[in-house]
């Protein structure tokens, strides 16, 4: 296989990161297996969600590609920050708290992105689709260099996909709804890639309410007001009519990670977010990503934090990425 | 008249620095200032915080305890929920006067303020102590470089207040590290109206698709000013100085949240 025969030695980069492009050195191709980002915050499901997604995919013999970037959970993938990068070393070397420690560690793997790409490239056409698990705390992916260079990287190589998992149990309330809406409104903003919204457990709660709020802005103003002891905010009434703009052009699927209900209504949307990737993000983006990227990676180097990672990359002897399966072989 | 800021943000955004800097700050102005750390996950700071949350219960405790049921997270859930459930504790060591001014140094994870009610229930608890609270929501500078991404901001920002119920202030930290083009360009973003901003981005297919969406987001955040954006460069003694005159005024007009939601956009200089 095409990554067994990459380099086996544990290099030590010389500089942060290194080009996270190298590996897609050829341009965004649309024709590729698409990746799939799951994010959603703590707890949403994300990681249930992924190993029902993939267990669903086993069962109509297509098993995807797996990789998993959260450091903090040990889990049977294809490719696992946690080989490359130990989190608990972090942590105790570092003396940094767990969300030092997540944020590190994602930093260090990020200089490592560039063979990922290449391990994702180069099953692409054996694997119907690649799914990628983050870490539960959302921020460390969404506020931070190397979520961004993570993400950029994927979507200069071929079709990504953005997922963000919403847990219905805990969105009944409008105002924790609005906020989780919000939140994945700013992700569309952030990543600018093709995008939808998963409401999981919804063996839990059925996730009408959400549908019925979506579709009708009065009926959600009117919980708002209640849950709100009857008196209005103004903000959250204007807040509610964007929110409305926002939900006329989104994807939604209903799913369970526990019953499995949902997935191929999932696959479907993904099969419609590949098409739009290549509809509208191909022809402008392809120039303007790779520039972004190179930009973003220089500005990690630059600061002054991330030279002090290159001497901890080198203390950690950060593993090199590998797919499970090398062992095997 | 009880002052309290609230200083949230994603992780790494630049809270404690924020709080140090104003410590300082209020230092060389002989104005009485007391911080709170609020981070059971903190590392280190510099500051003298007045509370450290620490000594009454920390993340490594918890984890130490519990790892194989929690997760990091779990453990800070856990730690907030004994917080909030404990707020005398904090109490019994404010100075709590007539002019107490008090900054809170939160935990980053939006959980905290989306999903739960733990950060509303803390609010909500300094308020019954006769605090006027102003959130300060904390975003990197380097995030913000285009108004797709200064939109994105503000959303996640607007996604942890609309629950506290504040008012409120986003701050642009780390204005010190961007190379100069770009800091003018975040300061000229800051400048113009949102939906100016909005109507200036290319045509791209996403820009068009999105269009109608981008005018109303920009419609809220130019009519509600409370959300106005303010770039710190702390290395700018000036740039401290406007940034707390502005959040003085907030702190005192955002007596009753309702009613000021709109704050009036001068701001008298010698009103202190
Ligand atoms: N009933 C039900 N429970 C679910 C479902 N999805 C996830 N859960 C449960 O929700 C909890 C969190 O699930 P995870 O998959 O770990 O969520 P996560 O988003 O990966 O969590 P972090 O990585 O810690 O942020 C677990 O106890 C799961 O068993 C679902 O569809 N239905
Ligand atoms: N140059 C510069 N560096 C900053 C500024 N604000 C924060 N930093 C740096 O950014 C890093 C994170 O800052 P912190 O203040 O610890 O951020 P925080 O929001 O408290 O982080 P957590 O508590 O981990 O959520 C530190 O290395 C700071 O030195 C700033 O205004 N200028
Ligand atoms: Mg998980
Ligand atoms: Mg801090």
């Amino acid at each position: 296989m095409a990554e067994s025969t990459a380099s086996s030695s544990k290099q030590v980069p010389s500089e942060m990161p290194s080009s996270p492009l190298a590996g897609s050195s050829d341009g965004p191709n649309p024709d590729l297996a698409p990746s799939v980002i799951v994010l959603g915050m703590a707890g949403s499901g994300k990681t249930s969600f992924v190993q029902r997604l993939t267990a669903h995919l086993h069962a109509k013999k297509t098993p995807p590609y797996v990789v998993n970037l959260d450091p903090a959970v040990p889990y049977p993938v294809n490719i696992d920050i946690r080989d490359t990068v130990k989190y608990k070393q972090v942590m105790t070397e570092y003396g940094l708290g767990p969300n030092g420690a997540i944020l590190t560690s994602l930093n260090l793997f990020c200089t490592r992105f560039d063979k990922v790409i290449e391990l994702v490239r180069a099953r692409s056409s054996t694997v119907p689709l690649t799914i990628i698990d983050t870490p539960g705390q959302i921020e460390a992916f969404t506020w931070s260099a190397s979520g961004t260079i993570i993400t950029e990287a994927l979507a200069s190589s071929h079709p990504t996909v953005v997922i963000y998992v919403c847990d219905s149990a805990r969105a009944t309330s409008p105002a924790t709804f609005m906020s989780n809406m919000l939140y994945a409104c700013s992700i569309l903003y952030r990543t600018k890639l093709p995008f939808f919204v998963v409401f999981n457990k919804a063996d839990i709660v059925r996730p009408t309410f959400a549908q019925r709020w979506m579709t009708d802005f009065e009926r959600f103003d009117e919980a708002l007001e209640d849950s709100r002891g009857g008196y209005s905010n103004d903000l959250a009434r204007s807040l509610s009519l964007v929110l409305d703009e926002f939900y006329c052009g989104l994807k939604t699927v209903i799913c369970s990670a526990l019953t499995g209900e949902g997935m191929d209504e999932v696959l479907t949307a993904i099969d419609e977010c590949k098409q739009q990737y290549r509809d509208q993000y191909i022809p402008l983006y392809a120039e303007m990503r790779a520039k972004k990227v190179e930009e973003t990676a220089k500005r990690l180097r630059e600061d002054a934090k991330m030279g002090d990672l290159t001497s901890e990359v080198k203390a950690l002897d950060v593993g090199r990425v590998r797919d499970s399966d090398d062992e095997n072989e | 008249m009880k002052c309290l800021q609230l200083i949230i943000g994603p992780a790494g955004s630049g809270k404690s620095t924020y709080c140090s800097v104003m410590f300082d700050h209020f230092q060389s102005l002989h104005r009485p200032l007391e911080i709170v750390n609020l981070d059971p996950a903190a590392e280190t700071f510099n500051y003298t915080p007045s509370v450290d949350i620490r000594d009454l219960i920390s993340v490594d405790d918890v984890l130490e305890d519990e790892d194989i049921i929690m997760g990091p997270n779990g453990g800070l859930v856990f730690c907030m929920e004994y917080i909030s459930k404990n707020m005398e504790w904090i109490h019994d060591q404010l100075t709590d006067g007539d002019d107490a001014y008090v900054m809170v140094d939160c935990p980053g994870q939006i959980e905290l303020y989306s999903h739960l009610p733990i950060m509303k229930e803390i609010v909500t608890t300094f308020k019954s102590w006769d605090y006027n609270v102003c959130t300060l929501f904390m975003i990197d500078a380097h995030f913000v470089l285009e108004p797709e991404k200064l939109i994105a901001g503000a959303l996640t920002a607007l996604s942890s207040m609309i629950s506290l119920e504040t008012s409120a202030v986003n701050v642009l930290t780390k204005m010190d590290q961007l190379p100069r083009e770009s800091k003018k360009e975040v300061e000229d973003m800051l400048e113009s109206d949102c939906s100016q901003l909005v109507n200036g981005v290319n045509d791209e297919p996403w820009n068009e698709r999105h269009a109608a969406l981008s005018r109303a987001i920009a419609s809220v955040l130019d009519d509600y000013s409370m959300f106005k954006m303010v770039a710190l460069d702390n290395t700018d003694e000036e740039s401290i100085e406007d940034l707390l005159l502005m959040i003085d005024t907030t702190i005192q007009y955002g007596e009753d949240a309702e009613v000021h939601d709109r704050i009036p956009k001068e701001v008298d200089p010698n009103e202190e």
